[in-house]
């Protein structure tokens, strides 16, 4: 077959990229494709300032660093869109969606990340990315002194409220529900002074003109009550999806749709790695997707080797 | 062909040829990908003009064409605005809007 490769890389955000690097060096022939455009995540992220050693720069910036990177090992990439990936055993099936292309390999990494889940009202498309952020520990930083809207109510939007609470002026929370985050972590962000919480509403839109200005929303209860809040930057924690609808049928995924991997980054289907936000962790985070994707290249090509024998 | 052009240069264009305009902002991550992206179709066609203006020093211009954010691609034939997409999009939804007006 033409279109055959010891490892296919599908998703090319960071985890795809390292992965790509480490594979390549590992003398594996390899694709990495991606659906929109190398970057994956970081490319709506502003300012990144955690990345060990690259200093402030914006998610577009590294996402072109990481990608030229690849490029000049000579990492074969092209804009593909995966629907199904079918194990036949030694070697394993990429099915494309545009114009029915098909790839084999031997090794295949799933780094297709996530997309936060979001509210689809106006504003918002307008506004994400410069304004409208998923990444407290991401873009916070830009916020001190200013005042802040975040929509959600669960864990990650009471852990990431707390940590705004302390540098922004004003923090509003706009909720669907009451706080449902762990009851040590509300308690703490109720008693912070420049919190207001607004519970069981629905956000109805954002504002602005040539800069994001304020959140308009309403109580879903009887009295229905619209108000509106004026703000610099709004944070949205309802949830994040995990990009694996393709990879349903090898029941690698676990009830949220995140990939289970083992600490070698090895899915229950031998020859089937996953890395970066797509997999069940803790921490997501442009470190720990690069780490990812190098213990998953390095599993991939001892997989590749051990094929051999 | 990717060329960067301004409001000015944009007037002096042969607008009876199949284009595409994209509008761009230096500040915005999925414009730059997008550049990526715009660079391999030009590669894959080479012959067709692909014209790039920045967002933000062409206010007149993208006033006048109804262009409200960034990235922004208008599908022009006939000196008429076929089709646009807005935002980063996936390299075959821009193929397709190309081969409908070329």
């Amino acid at each position: 077959m033409e279109n055959s490769y010891d490892v296919i890389i599908v998703g090319a955000g960071p985890a795809g990229m390292t992965a790509a690097i480490y594979a390549i060096r590992a003398n594996m022939k390899v694709l990495m494709l991606d659906r929109l455009s190398p970057g994956g995540a970081i490319i709506n992220t502003n300012e990144i300032e955690n990345y060990t050693g690259a200093g402030k720069l914006t998610g577009a910036e590294l996402a072109i660093k990481m990608f030229e990177h690849t490029q000049e090992l000579g990492v074969e990439f092209d804009y593909r869109t995966v629907i199904d990936l079918i194990d036949e055993g030694e070697w394993k099936i990429v099915v494309c969606e545009e114009d029915d292309a098909v790839y084999q390999a031997k090794a295949v990494i799933l780094a297709t990340g996530t997309v936060p889940r979001r509210l689809g009202v106006p504003g918002e498309d307008q506004w994400a990315g410069s304004g409208i952020s998923w990444c407290a520990i991401c873009d916070g930083a830009q916020y001190r002194d200013k005042e802040v809207v975040v929509i959600g109510g669960g864990n990650s939007a009471v852990e990431e409220s707390i940590y705004l609470a302390g540098i922004c002026t004003k923090l509003t929370i706009v909720t669907m529900f009451d706080l449902t985050a762990d009851p040590k972590a509300c308690d703490q962000l109720r008693k912070m002074p420049n919190v207001t919480i607004y519970p069981y509403q629905d956000v109805l839109e954002f504002t602005g003109e040539d800069r994001l200005t304020g959140v308009r929303f309403k109580s879903t209860k009887e009295d229905a009550t619209e108000r509106y809040v004026t703000c610099d930057g709004v944070f949205e924690y309802i949830g994040f999806q995990a990009s694996s609808a393709a990879f349903a049928r090898l029941g690698i995924l676990d009830r949220t749709g995140c990939i289970e991997a083992d600490a070698r980054m090895r899915t229950k289907v031998p020859g089937i790695f996953g890395a970066g936000d797509i997999t069940v962790k803790h921490l997501r985070q442009i470190v720990t997707a690069c780490s990812d994707g190098a213990v998953a290249a390095n599993s991939a090509a001892s997989y590749v080797e051990s094929l051999k024998q | 062909m990717i060329t960067e052009v301004n409001e000015k240069e944009y007037e002096a264009l042969d607008h009876s040829v199949p284009m595409l305009i994209e509008f761009y902002s230096k500040t915005c991550g999925p414009c730059k990908m997008l550049a990526f992206v715009l660079k391999d179709i030009a590669k894959q066609k080479p012959d067709f003009p692909i014209y790039i203006i920045d967002f933000d020093e062409n206010r007149e211009l993208k006033e006048r064409l109804g262009v409200k954010g960034f990235p922004t691609m208008l599908f022009f034939k006939d000196g008429k605005e076929v089709s646009r997409l807005e935002g980063l999009k996936q390299k075959p939804a821009i193929i397709k809007a190309i081969e409908a007006i070329a």
